[in-house]
């Protein structure tokens, strides 16, 4: 038995083996370095852009913040003169042209120098502008919900690839058994029902058994006095619906994916030589198949980035949690360019760092995918 | 190969918690305790001319309570005692009754308020704002932040006497400085952006000239009589002060506002971007020094640390410190100038607690779910959330001022002259008035909740005439029908009418963000059974407003500006062509605020509106002015230049049970600043 697996691991046979230190080496040669020099030259182009779409889509709706913001203050039995409005689309540079108004934007981000107002007050060379709704620096509205952002969205994506991963492999070495069935429906129920109504049954009944519907992550305590040992456990029990909520849409996404791509390997005939040859099951499973069937997941991680960045915007307002999604969302109604800009442009930028460094772990996980022609 | 990718997704994670463990700290809550108040001699009633503050009915004494929390501050040397955080004796102001006449409570010290978000500018202020007099639901009121006040014979002259003793929420005294530092200094350099408000006007290009006669009088000099219908009561003028000890530095004189010098300041060399850095060093941010200006001398309670008057400060905790917050804290103004029948300091409740959330009826839930006291309500929701709480809530009613609901107008001075010459026929508009079965409307819209009614003021209110509330409210199409032929229009083959020249009909409804989405297509199926062809054209509110300014429009469900309101007092813009304002007016109102130069000359009933509106203007007579008033309604009556189809809704609030003092039979109006009549500091918790 040994010796067929060794017949199988000398497929690289020309190669003599290398330790993962040394395969480390090899794999960020100079083809990778190139590889990313030419990448990051073509981030430049799509970036303007993704700039461009994202300034010009925001704009698009009639009117602009100040007209919007007037409206509001009407709503509330306060009434501004057209000259206060003129003046106040003077400051913001609203009177300007969309395309000058652009360049400041995108000039001001890059490189604001030091001489200017904004860095002597912020000590910052990117100046995001200022969020009209917040009355704040954009940065400092995004900064607020960032580090939340991430953790529970990296909490909820651990959770999916942890689960999901190995319920698919299960279910497609598995196949047709009772198990793989009922993994089947929960996968199409989860793809199916959209996540606001799932979190809004999750609330209803969180409400009818305890009392208590868990909106928002953090109970009033913990968003005054932070979260400690001894409010952690309340805490991760309002992590509950939002795990369960995008969790389950993505670990039923994923498990399809990889159970499908799990089918496909072990039926190819390199898995049949590996049978022949009496290499265990489990082997043929996890070191070969497994491998190969990562793949789409691998890929499918360039999106990562920005999701971490943004979170689920839609059940993140359902579920009141406190992250970045909302945030856009209430930029975009009020028409808050700059806010919505920064969070959609990062999210951009977040995109297209993402699909490279998926990119390079897909090479890494596949020696078959290359970066030169050459060795294609 | 995957261990690190593992080891990365492991580290962000760990981070990420560590991070949220050590994210915050603070203090715990506090238990509830019953307040320490020992009263002693009588208080002096801050009476002014039409003051309806009732009379004390008992003395108060010596000494006065405080909040355990504040007396353990006072026992560690890091606050003042009570009785010098507060007015001298004879200038409190002792808090005896709600807005509605019932005496109040005495209440206990201790526990937080929480409350839903926050919402716009104005969310924080409405519970806390202390404003320069204070309304009751009759319209009656009284001398507030000001302890009284006074006017000469010909109203040309206004005292204002102030409360001695009464300091900021930061302990600095609260003097006439500080209203000469914000009329010369931030009002007349429109730092605040308000110097268009009418109050302090004379004539079209003076204004008042403001004196300090000691540190607790002040004089508002007008060549022109000025009546207190657009002084006193005016519901722009609602402060006239700011802490001069904290924005001094903050506003800049030498470029964009330059200072009005006179006696009491001297131009100073802060330029904008000092001002702006300054602020900063306050932890105030701002992009320009307009908004810098309206932040701090404006909504100014939205802005951490400037020392307030208020019930409640904006607290300077990191994370709680601004409206938008997930947790907004408004904390108990320890120098607070209110006290108790028995001589309690008010608030009697700690903190209010603002909770941000991002859907519609998370509130809702989260009041069911007790993190929540106090929630407005709609009234579908009213049965059940009662019925499911029993005891534990209560409900709270607040009579609207709206001239009925559900309404509908049309352009009147619209270009195309076929519809003009056809909406300036009242028998059109009773026809779109009798076309609706207005009992159904209501067992569709509301559950049977409201009652037919029509675009007049609701019972309770002033000019209420059963009359014209009834007023083509009866549901008979056939008559509608005769009414529309009466107005020349065609039947067409299609069961549309047509104009007389074969010119389609078509009654397109302009609506904004969304608000007329259930309501449009129940009177959509009467209009069009009646034979009017009609569509609904959704905007957002900021292109609705743009549409309406530039007179492209034809008709309007659910107006911005409704016709009506609580009185003339309150806002002026909704009862006469006198602004850009209304729908209903449209470009006649354009042309009264432009001089003429643009809009279309208001002429027969709409002419008479504006001349009524002047002379109610001038004259200072309140019953005079009520007279006057009610001419105006009458031609409101005769004309309906809007058609209203169910009784104006009021708003509604649920109660935790615990909350004490809530007043009920409440009245919701920018006049009384909405929420603001509930007089939140004398709301306490019981044990």
């Amino acid at each position: 038995m040994e010796e067929n697996t060794n017949i199988m691991e000398s497929e690289t046979a020309a190669n003599p083996k290398k330790t993962f230190w040394e395969g480390l080496k090899d794999f960020f040669g100079k083809d990778l370095v190139r590889y990313i020099v030419k990448r990051v030259f073509m981030f430049i182009p799509t970036l303007i852009l993704i700039s461009i779409l994202v300034f010009f889509v925001i704009q698009l709706p009639p009117g602009d913040y100040v007209s919007a913001h007037i409206a509001k203050l009407a709503t509330e039995g306060e009434y501004v003169d057209a000259d206060y409005a003129r003046e106040m689309r003077e400051d913001y540079g609203l009177d300007l042209p969309v395309w000058q108004q652009y360049i400041k934007w995108v000039k001001d981000i890059i490189w604001t120098p030091t001489d200017s107002t904004y860095y002597r007050l912020y000590h910052s060379h990117h100046n995001w502008k200022f969020s009209f709704a917040y009355g704040r620096d954009v940065w400092s509205v995004i900064k607020d919900r960032l580090g939340l952002t991430i953790g529970v969205t990296a909490i909820i994506m651990l959770f999916q690839y942890l689960v999901s991963i190995p319920i698919a492999v299960y279910a497609s070495t598995h196949q047709y058994s009772a198990g793989d069935y009922i993994s089947a429906v929960f996968g199409f129920i989860g793809t199916a029902v959209p996540n606001f109504i799932l979190a809004i049954i999750l609330m209803y009944l969180s409400y009818k058994w305890t009392g208590n519907a868990n909106v928002g992550l953090f109970s009033s305590e913990m968003l005054e006095n932070g979260i400690h040992l001894y409010n952690f456990g309340e805490f991760l029990k309002r992590m509950i619906i939002p795990i369960i909520v995008i969790g389950t849409s993505g670990t039923c996404g994923i498990i399809r994916s990889v159970r499908a791509q799990m089918l496909d390997e072990t039926a190819r005939q390199y898995t049949l030589t590996a049978r022949a040859k009496g290499v265990s099951e489990r082997k043929i499973v996890m070191k070969y198949c497994f491998r190969a069937a990562m793949n789409p997941t691998v890929s499918g991680l360039g999106g990562v980035l920005s999701s971490l960045f943004s979170g689920s915007t839609v059940t993140a307002m359902v579920l009141n949690m406190q992250i970045q999604g909302p945030v856009l969302y209430k930029a975009l109604q009020s028409q808050d360019m700059y806010l919505a800009g920064a969070i959609v442009m990062i999210q951009a930028i977040l995109v297209v760092i993402g699909i490279l460094l998926s990119d390079i772990a897909l090479a890494f996980l596949d020696p078959r995918i290359r970066y030169s022609g050459g060795n294609r | 190969m995957k261990r690190p990718f593992k080891k990365v997704l492991t580290l962000i994670v760990a981070l990420t918690m560590v991070v949220s463990c050590f994210a915050a700290c603070g203090k715990q809550p506090t238990a509830t305790n019953a307040p320490s108040g020992a009263p002693t001699s009588p208080a002096n009633p801050t009476k002014a001319p039409d003051d309806s503050t009732p009379a004390p009915t008992e003395p108060l004494k010596d000494t006065f309570g405080e909040s355990p929390e504040l007396a353990k501050l006072v026992a560690d040397g890091k606050l003042p005692k009570v009785e010098d955080r507060i007015p001298v004796k004879d200038d409190l102001f002792v808090e005896r009754n709600d807005a509605t006449g019932k005496a109040l409570e005495i209440g206990a010290y201790g526990g937080i308020i929480n409350l839903g978000p926050a919402g716009g500018s104005w969310g924080l202020s409405r519970p806390t704002l202390e404003s320069i007099i204070r309304y009751n639901t009759d319209g009656t009121y009284y001398p507030n932040v000001i302890k009284s006040f006074e006017y000469n014979n010909d109203y040309t002259v206004w005292t204002f006497h102030l409360r001695e003793g009464m300091k900021w929420s930061d302990g600095e005294d609260f003097n006439a400085d500080d209203i000469t530092f914000w009329y010369y200094c931030v009002h007349l350099t429109n730092f605040d952006g308000k110097k268009s408000w009418t109050a302090l006007h004379d004539g079209d290009e003076d204004f008042a000239v403001l004196k300090k006669v000691d540190n607790y009088t002040v004089t508002w000099t007008f060549k022109n009589p000025k009546y207190p219908a657009d002084f006193i009561e005016n519901g722009d003028f609602k402060w006239c002060w700011a802490p001069e000890h904290y924005l001094a530095d903050m506003i800049p004189n030498a470029g964009s506002y330059p200072a009005v010098e006179n006696e009491y300041y001297k131009a100073n060399t802060i330029t904008d971007e000092q001002a702006l850095a300054n602020a900063k060093a306050k932890n105030i941010d701002s992009g320009t020094v307009k908004d810098l200006g309206k932040a701090i001398s404006y909504n100014s309670w939205n802005v951490a640390g400037i020392p307030q008057l208020n019930s409640f400060v904006l607290s300077t905790q990191e994370g709680n410190n601004n409206k938008d917050a997930d947790l907004c804290i408004m904390e108990r103004n320890k120098y607070f100038w209110k006290v108790d029948a028995k001589g309690n300091q008010l608030p009697y409740v700690e903190a209010l607690h603002f909770h941000k959330t991002s859907a519609d009826g998370q509130d809702l839930l989260m009041f069911r779910s007790g993190e929540i006291d106090i929630v407005e309500i709609g009234m579908q929701d009213i049965a059940s959330t009662l019925a499911d709480l029993g005891s534990a809530a209560y409900l709270r009613t607040f009579a609207s001022t709206s001239w009925g609901s559900n309404q509908i107008t049309f352009n009147y001075t619209t270009t195309d002259s076929n519809y003009a010459k056809l909406f300036a026929n009242k028998d059109f508009r009773q026809a779109m008035s009798i076309c609706v079965d207005r009992k159904q409307v209501s067992e569709l819209l509301t559950d049977g909740f409201l009652e037919a009614y029509q675009c007049a003021p609701s019972e309770g209110n002033f000019g209420f005439d059963a009359e014209w509330g009834a007023k083509w409210t009866n549901y008979d199409v056939a008559e509608a029908k005769k009414l529309f032929e009466a107005c020349g229009l065609k039947m067409g083959s299609d069961g549309f009418y047509t104009f007389a020249d074969g010119t389609p009909l078509m009654l397109t409804f302009l609506t904004y963000d969304g608000t007329q989405d259930t309501s449009y297509p129940v009177f959509e199926q009467y209009f069009k059974a009646a034979g009017i062809n009609c569509a609904m054209k959704n905007l957002e509110v900021g292109a609705f407003d743009t549409q309406i300014d530039n007179n492209d429009w034809i008709a309007v469900m659910g107006p911005h500006t409704s016709i009506g309101g609580l009185s003339l007092k309150s806002r002026v813009a909704p009862f006469v062509p006198i602004a850009q304002a209304a729908e209903w007016y449209g470009e006649y109102g354009t042309y009264y605020q432009t001089n003429g130069e643009q809009g279309v000359k208001p002429e027969g009933d709409m002419a008479k509106l504006v001349e009524l509106y002047e002379q109610w203007n001038s004259t200072p007579d309140t019953a005079k002015r009520d007279e006057i008033a009610l001419k105006i309604y009458e031609i409101h009556k005769e004309n309906l230049w809007s058609i209203a189809y169910l009784e104006a809704a009021g708003t509604y609030a649920v109660v935790n049970s615990v909350i004490k003092n809530y007043a009920d039979n409440l009245v919701s109006d920018d006049l009384y600043q909405y929420a603001n009549i509930v007089h939140y500091e004398v709301l306490y918790k019981a044990q």
